[in-house]
This record gives structure tokens, C-alpha cells and sequence, in this order.
């Protein structure tokens, strides 16, 4: 195995793991405050490249057109998640596990076919700028000039979420929040408007992960169901409601699945979950997690 | 004749609901036979999936594994070694069984949402070995072909032997439930702390109904595969292990029958639904929010509520 | 190992991440005495039963009980060789009957828990009728045990414990929320108990005539540490004992 083709799997694994990041990153503040496991979260990602894809085609003639979809699609989808929260899921945050369970389960099957009527079975496919169609050369290995804009995009939502929770007033609540629900309360701030915004802010990042992944590949139906359960593999692995432990967790599954591959094609997708398993029996609250919460 | 009608007060809606769908077959359409004979695999399977949810008190988010390897044993003997059906269902039910028992061990270990993933992980594992082990399971092909032998082959008749299997299965689980081993059970949900002070080794109780679930579950899957003529890997899929929970909320996870009049519902409504249009995820997902928000206890919670039923359970053993 | 000794800690001590919670505590119970470990709130007293029945893990010492050492062992053995206890907030099974409640702890110690095809319903029924009788909640068997009052509640507890057969029964302030007249039966219920048929009780209180009228023998626990130990009348007049029991009247 040549270094470069090496390098060029990390690379593809760095990808994958980092755009695993974004969409897991909400689902993880989202259930490390709220204890909510979002089963949609997935959903919302999907239709961030959805409307991500329409409003490029709106732009498509000009080159910018992707680069100003993105923030637009996330934006967007962050509004849909609000009055989400502000609907339905701020009933269920007092309900047991499997009524919470069902609700999202319910709210990923709605929105899969709200996406159906919306946009049709047909693929979407976003024709990309000119400047990222190239491969760029990186030790000699060709990689998709696309991927450095993902890890970019990656590790300054990583940036960003880690300078908002540690240095912001509203990041700090969001952290005791994590601590201790009813201390956060007691202290007179107001807890559902604390839900809906985190909620909001978690959607934000699924949009803009859905923006970044349109121009990936193809947008089709059912992308969702795929990544939900390995975005909860990566919340697992790193522990839920840790930033640090959701990059690490989804570097891991990225990498491992990257080079797994190459010598056990079938069973890559198998070792994940062997992993995730082996997480779960040895330190149930993931790498980073805190034993606190249950 | 004092303990025929004792009987018969006791489980007058079991007695009732049975005599239904003896006559069912002559008075509707095949299409509708078939959907009836849906409604009893799956029912099992919800009354399976009952054991550990309703009646221990934990969510497992992946018994369609145990679905799905009885699926496939059954399948594979059928097609591969040509084994007659009948020899099928008790092999289905011990690999399912040994199945439960390898990720059982595990899952037991945890409670809460942790156990529920776990469970979820485990579902999906087994997921993806059916999906991607070609050689042995024909991936994501599935495998077709496989017959009932020749005098179940027409709709009623698989149906009248689907109704024997189930009814029986559905016997053996409610003398379980009514048996110390399912007070037990109850006992764990309701205060598993209590139990182990009372000598109750709570972690083996768990992983035994753990295996008797998947067991069950496991029969229900072997008698779909040559139902359906064919078994696929998405039997394993989270969304399969999903309805289960759904039937046993809709239905009312604290009364026996619950899971089976839940599958009644869920099926009748997606068979009606896909119908006339193709949007069925939509409508389950609005009926599923209807029922989560506003049923509580579901259908028998609703009933129960309403003084229809004066015992705890339908077919509860009075106490004197 | 001294037979007669029934329950003996050695060294024993239990703290919670930094804070200590009980100090080289050394105990010994005779067997078929009627024993009571007294202290202000936050002794230990509670801890000191946890770690005696396996509900934590000791942080240093030992357990011996009969001779046997059970030091760390799991709740379910402990409660299965006759080492049972009552909680001091009640830990029943609030959606079963009152009825079911005690036949369930009834079929644990009976071993018939794995059976699978009897309806429990025919198991237990004369002993689960004669315990509720004994404990005075005959008249609530069908009721669902989570509407029962506090002291009714109390006496299911106690049910529970006696149903497992203990030769030691650890009660966890037995009489709290109970009226005078309840608290009286009780209490001469777990002294028959004793008296037929050797039961050896050690129970913590608040209620000092239930600890003088009762007790053969007090220890006193302060801050994690024995400070005290003899007949009633013997702390009573110990100054140590008084001293952590300062402004109370002992």
C-alpha cells in the first residue's frame, strides 16, 4: 500500500467522519440538554441539501450559487426546526423514553414524505463551481478539492460550537444546562426557551450539514434512514453532550470505516456496530460523556 | 358448568376475538385474508416484543434481529436443505433464541435509553450481516422462492395454519405471563431494587425473558417467510423493530391482548392506506403522534379507563 | 468464629468521591437480640445498612455474617442466605396488589420464581394470606399497593422483608408516619417475632420509646464513628453519646 493511496483514504475518512460531525453534533447537544434522541435529526440534514438544491437552481447561472445556498439552506432549515420544537416537540419533554422515542420516529416518517411531495423521487444533482471540479494534489495524492471545504466547514463548526459553549453567556447556560436542568431553572432562566433555541441551533448545524452534503454526491430519498443510526453510533462512542467526544467519536467511525474497506468490504459497516456495542457494555456514557446523566 | 362460565367470563374478548377470525376467511376477500394473516404473524411478534417491554418495564429498540433470524432460518432450511416448514419453526425459535442470548448477555447489562440503544446497535448489526453476507444469504436480494408445501399453499389455508401457530404461541406466552416467572417480570418493572432485595438475581431474570422474547419473535418470523413467499434483510431493519413498539403502545402495553389489537389496528390501517395513496409513512407518522399524545395506555388504556373492564388485565387471575 | 455472633463488621468504612461517610466502624450483633443503632441525622446509620446488604460497595473492612464473609457481595445473595431489610422509605411494588406484593417476595424465597406455566395464582396462597394477616394489612390485599397510606405501607414493607424467611432483619426506621396504636403493633410484632422464633432485629429510630421500650441493645453512631455502645440505660448515661445528641433529651 502506497503512502499516497493511503493518504487519500485518510483523507476520504477525515471527510466522512467530519460530515458525520455536523449532523451528529446537533443530535448530541439536543439529547445532552434535552434528552431528547433526536430520530429525525437525519431528516432535517436531508432537507438542508434539499433546500440547499433549490435554491442553487434558482442561482445556478452564477458561480457563487453554492457557496450562498449553503447558508441560506441552513437558515432555513433552522426556522423548520423552530416551529418544530415550538409544536410538537416541546410536548414531549416531560414523557417517557418510548413516547419520546415514537414522536421523533414519527417525525422522521412525516417530514421523509413531506421531502417525497415536496421534491419528487427524481435525484437532485448540483452541478459544482468551477473551482472546486478539480482534484487538488496533496503529497501527490489527488483528492476532491470539494473535501477540503467539508473539513474546513467541519472543524469551524467544531470551532464555533467549542468558542460558543465555553466563552458566550448563552454557550455557558447551554453547559450547566447539560450539568443540571433544575439548577439552570432555579436560577430564574427560563427553561423552554433555553429548549427551543438549542433545538433551533441544532437543526441550524443538520441545514448546514445538508447544505455541505448537496454538493457531495446526488441528493436522493432515504439518505436519512442511512445516517441516523450511524450519527447515534458516533453520539454513543463519544458520549452524549460532549462537543469533544462527538468530533473524536465521528473522526473514529470516519477513519474506520475509510480503512475498513479496504480489507473487509462486507463487514466495515459490521465493525462500526461491533464497536458502538463494545462502547456501550465497557463505558455506557461513550469516551467523553460524564457518568452524571443518565 | 360453575367453571365454564367462570372461564368464559374470564376471557369472554380472547374467546370472541378468536371465534372472529375462524369465520374470517368466509366472509371477505383473499386480499383481505391476507392482511388478516399479517396481522397474526406480527401481532406475535408485538406480543413477543410485550414480554420485555410491558411487562419488564425496558424499550428494546431491536427485536426485529430476532425477527429476522428466525426469518432466515426458516428461509434458508426451506430453500437450501429443503426441510419441511413444519421442522422449520422450532429450529427458527431456538436460533432466534441463541441469538437472544449472545446479545442479550449484553444488553442486560444496562438499563433506560442505554439498553434501548444497545438494543438498536445489536438490530442493526444483525442488519447488515443479513445485508452483506451474499454468499450465504443472498444479501440484499434476500432470499426468494421459498414455498409452504403444497396443501398451505392457497390463502386460506396458510392463514388457518398461521392462526394455529399464532393462537398457540400466544397461549404459551400468556401462561408465562401468569406464571411466577411473569410476576416476576412485573416485579423487575416495577421496582427492580425491591426485587433483588427480595434474592432475585434481576440481571439473569432479564436475559431469560430476553431469550423467551426473541424466541417468540423469532417464530413469528419463520412463519412469514413462506407467507410472503420471500425474506429480505430490512425484516431486521430499526424501522421493523419500530413497529412492534408502535402496535404494543396503540394497542396498551399493559393488558395481554394490547400488542395483537395494536397489530390489528397498524395493519388493517396500512393495508387500507396504501390503497389509495403512497404516502403511508406520512399517515402512521400523524396516527402515531394521535396515539402517543392523546392515548395514553392506548386502546385498553382508553377502555380501562372508561369502567368497561372491571379487572386489572383482560383475563387477569383474580387474587380470591 | 464465634457462632452466636450473627452479624460482625470489622474496620468498616464507605465514602462517597471525597466525603467520608462511615470510619472504621466495628460491630457485633449476638444472635436473637433486638439491637438499634441510634444518631442524628447524616450519621451513617442508612449507609451502614447499605453496605451490611450489598447496596454499596465498601470502601474499606469487612462484613461477616454467620461467620461467612459477604463483604461486597451481590444484593440478591445476601438477601437469599436470611439477611433482609425493611427501607425507610417504603420500597414496594406500586402497581401491584398489596396481595401480590407479598406473595411475589413469598415466591422468591420459595425458589418457584423460574416456574413458567403454573398461573401464580395457585402458588403461596395460605402463607401470602397468613403474613398479611400477621402484619395487619389483610384488608387492603386488592388494593394497588401505591394508594395505600404511609403507615399501611410501612407495615407491606415489613411483609416483604419477614417473607423472605431472614434470620437477621434490618429495619430502617420501621415506625416512621405511624400513629401511636400502629407503632405499638409493630413493634410487639417484631418482638414475638424474636421470641417464637429467634428473628434477631436491628433497627434504627427516631422514636426513643420505641428505642427504650424495645432495644437490648444501642449503639450510638455520630458523624461515621461508634461513639457509644451498651444497654439503653448504660448510653443514656454515657457523656459521649449525649454530647452528639446535644440539646436532645436521650
Amino acid at each position: 500500500m502506497e503512502f499516497t493511496f493511503l493518504f487519500s483514504q485518510f483523507m476520504s475518512g477525515l471527510t466522512y467522519g467530519l460530515m458525520l460531525f455536523l449532523v451528529a453534533s446537533g443530535l448530541s447537544l439536543i439529547f445532552g440538554v434535552m434528552n431528547i434522541l433526536n430520530f429525525a435529526h437525519a431528516t432535517f440534514w436531508l432537507i438542508g441539501a434539499y433546500i440547499c438544491f433549490t435554491f442553487w437552481s434558482l442561482m445556478e447561472a452564477h458561480q457563487f450559487a453554492l457557496w450562498v445556498s449553503i447558508p441560506l439552506a441552513a437558515l432555513a432549515t433552522a426556522a423548520f426546526g423552530w416551529f418544530c420544537e415550538i409544536v410538537l416537540i416541546k410536548r414531549i419533554y416531560k414523557r417517557e423514553l418510548h413516547e419520546q422515542l415514537l414522536i421523533t420516529y414519527a417525525m422522521a416518517l412525516i417530514l421523509g414524505d413531506l421531502i417525497k411531495i415536496i421534491w419528487g423521487p427524481t435525484d437532485r444533482l448540483i452541478v459544482r463551481p468551477s473551482i472546486i471540479q478539480k482534484p487538488l494534489f496533496l503529497f501527490g495524492a489527488p483528492i476532491d478539492s470539494y473535501f477540503i471545504f467539508v473539513i474546513l466547514m467541519g472543524f469551524a463548526v467544531a470551532l464555533g460550537l467549542w468558542w460558543f459553549l465555553k466563552y458566550t453567556k448563552y454557550g455557558h447556560i447551554v453547559k450547566a444546562a447539560v450539568f443540571s436542568r433544575e439548577m439552570v431553572g432555579a436560577l430564574g432562566i427560563p427553561i423552554p426557551k433555553i429548549y427551543t433555541w438549542v433545538f433551533t441551533l441544532g437543526i441550524f448545524i443538520a441545514g448546514l450539514a445538508g447544505g455541505v452534503q448537496s454538493a457531495i454526491g446526488s441528493v436522493t430519498l432515504g439518505m436519512d434512514t442511512n445516517i441516523i443510526i450511524q450519527a447515534f453510533c458516533v453520539v454513543v462512542i463519544g458520549g452524549f453532550g460532549s462537543l469533544m467526544g462527538t468530533l473524536v467519536g465521528s473522526l473514529i467511525v470516519g477513519e474506520v470505516f475509510s480503512f475498513a474497506i479496504l480489507f473487509w468490504p462486507d463487514g466495515a459497516m459490521v465493525l462500526i456496530f461491533v464497536i458502538t456495542a463494545a462502547i456501550l457494555i465497557i463505558k455506557p456514557w461513550g469516551l467523553f460523556g460524564t457518568p452524571l446523566r443518565a | 358448568m360453575d367453571k365454564k362460565n367462570s372461564f368464559l367470563k374470564r376471557f369472554w374478548l380472547p374467546a370472541l376475538l378468536f371465534f372472529i377470525a375462524l369465520i374470517l376467511p368466509l366472509v371477505v376477500a383473499e386480499f383481505w385474508v391476507h392482511v388478516f394473516n399479517e396481522i397474526l404473524i406480527l401481532g406475535l411478534f408485538a406480543a413477543a416484543f410485550n414480554l420485555i417491554f410491558g411487562y419488564m418495564g425496558q424499550l428494546s429498540f431491536g427485536q426485529a434481529a430476532y425477527y429476522g433470524i428466525g426469518a432466515y432460518t426458516t428461509g434458508l432450511l426451506m430453500v437450501k436443505l429443503q426441510w419441511p416448514l413444519f421442522a422449520c419453526l422450532p429450529v427458527s425459535m431456538i436460533t432466534a433464541g441463541i441469538g437472544a442470548l449472545i446479545l442479550g448477555y449484553f444488553c442486560v447489562k444496562l438499563r433506560g435509553i442505554y439498553f434501548a440503544i444497545l438494543t438498536m446497535a445489536f438490530g442493526q448489526l444483525v442488519f447488515f450481516i443479513l445485508f452483506q453476507w451474499y454468499s450465504f444469504t443472498g444479501g440484499d436480494n434476500g432470499l426468494q422462492g421459498i414455498n409452504p408445501p403444497v396443501w398451505l399453499f392457497k390463502a386460506n389455508a396458510y392463514y388457518y395454519f398461521s392462526l394455529a401457530v399464532v393462537t398457540i404461541g400466544m397461549i404459551a406466552l400468556y401462561f408465562i405471563t401468569e406464571s411466577p416467572f411473569g410476576y416476576t417480570l412485573r416485579a423487575i418493572r416495577d421496582n427492580t431494587e425491591r426485587t433483588e432485595f427480595i434474592g432475585i438475581n434481576v440481571q439473569r431474570y432479564m436475559l431469560i425473558n430476553f431469550v423467551i422474547s426473541g424466541m417468540f419473535c423469532g417464530l413469528a418470523g419463520a412463519l412469514w417467510g413462506p407467507f410472503n413467499r420471500s425474506v429480505a434483510p430490512d425484516l431486521s431493519s430499526w424501522q421493523n423493530s419500530g413497529h412492534p413498539v408502535f402496535m404494543a403502545v396503540m394497542g396498551g402495553p399493559h393488558h395481554f391482548l394490547g400488542p395483537m389489537i395494536g397489530s390489528v389496528i397498524f395493519t388493517f390501517l396500512n393495508a387500507f392506506v396504501t390503497g389509495f395513496t403512497e404516502y403511508w409513512p406520512l399517515v402512521s407518522g400523524v396516527v402515531m403522534i394521535i396515539v402517543v399524545l392523546l392515548m395514553p395506555g392506548g386502546l385498553f388504556g382508553i377502555i380501562k379507563s372508561k369502567g368497561y373492564f372491571s379487572s386489572r388485565d383482560v383475563g387477569d387471575v383474580k387474587n380470591e | 468464629m464465634n457462632d452466636d455472633i450473627i452479624l460482625k463488621t470489622d474496620h468498616l468504612s464507605k465514602s462517597f468521591f471525597k466525603y467520608q461517610v462511615l470510619t472504621d466502624v466495628n460491630y457485633q450483633l449476638k444472635r436473637g437480640e433486638i439491637a438499634a443503632i441510634i444518631g442524628p441525622n447524616g450519621a451513617g446509620k442508612s449507609t451502614f445498612f447499605n453496605l451490611v446488604t450489598g447496596y454499596h460497595t465498601v470502601s474499606g473492612g469487612h462484613v461477616f455474617f454467620r461467620g461467612q464473609e459477604i463483604t461486597n457481595w451481590a444484593r440478591h445473595k445476601i438477601a437469599r442466605i436470611g439477611l433482609t431489610r425493611a427501607f425507610q422509605v417504603s420500597n414496594i411494588y406500586p402497581k401491584l396488589t398489596t396481595y401480590e406484593n407479598v406473595r411475589q417476595s413469598i415466591l422468591a424465597q420459595l425458589k418457584k420464581t423460574l416456574n413458567f406455566f403454573t398461573p401464580a395464582s395457585k402458588f403461596a396462597r395460605n402463607e401470602t394470606l397468613e403474613l398479611l394477616k400477621i402484619t395487619g394489612i389483610s384488608g387492603f390485599r386488592n388494593t394497588e399497593a401505591g394508594i395505600l397510606s404511609q403507615g399501611d405501607k410501612k407495615k407491606l414493607e415489613l411483609a416483604l422483608a419477614l417473607a423472605s424467611k431472614p434470620d437477621l432483619l434490618l429495619l430502617d426506621e420501621p415506625t416512621a408516619g405511624m400513629s401511636s396504636e400502629e407503632t405499638h403493633e409493630t413493634m410487639q410484632l417484631v418482638k414475638q417475632l424474636n421470641k417464637d422464633i429467634g428473628l434477631t432485629i436491628l433497627f434504627t429510630e427516631h422514636d426513643i420509646s420505641v428505642i427504650f421500650g424495645y432495644a437490648q441493645k444501642l449503639s450510638v453512631l455520630h458523624q461515621g464513628v461508634l461513639v457509644a455502645e451498651g444497654t439503653p440505660e448504660e448510653v443514656r448515661q454515657n457523656k459521649e453519646a449525649q454530647a452528639c445528641y446535644l440539646g436532645e433529651e436521650i
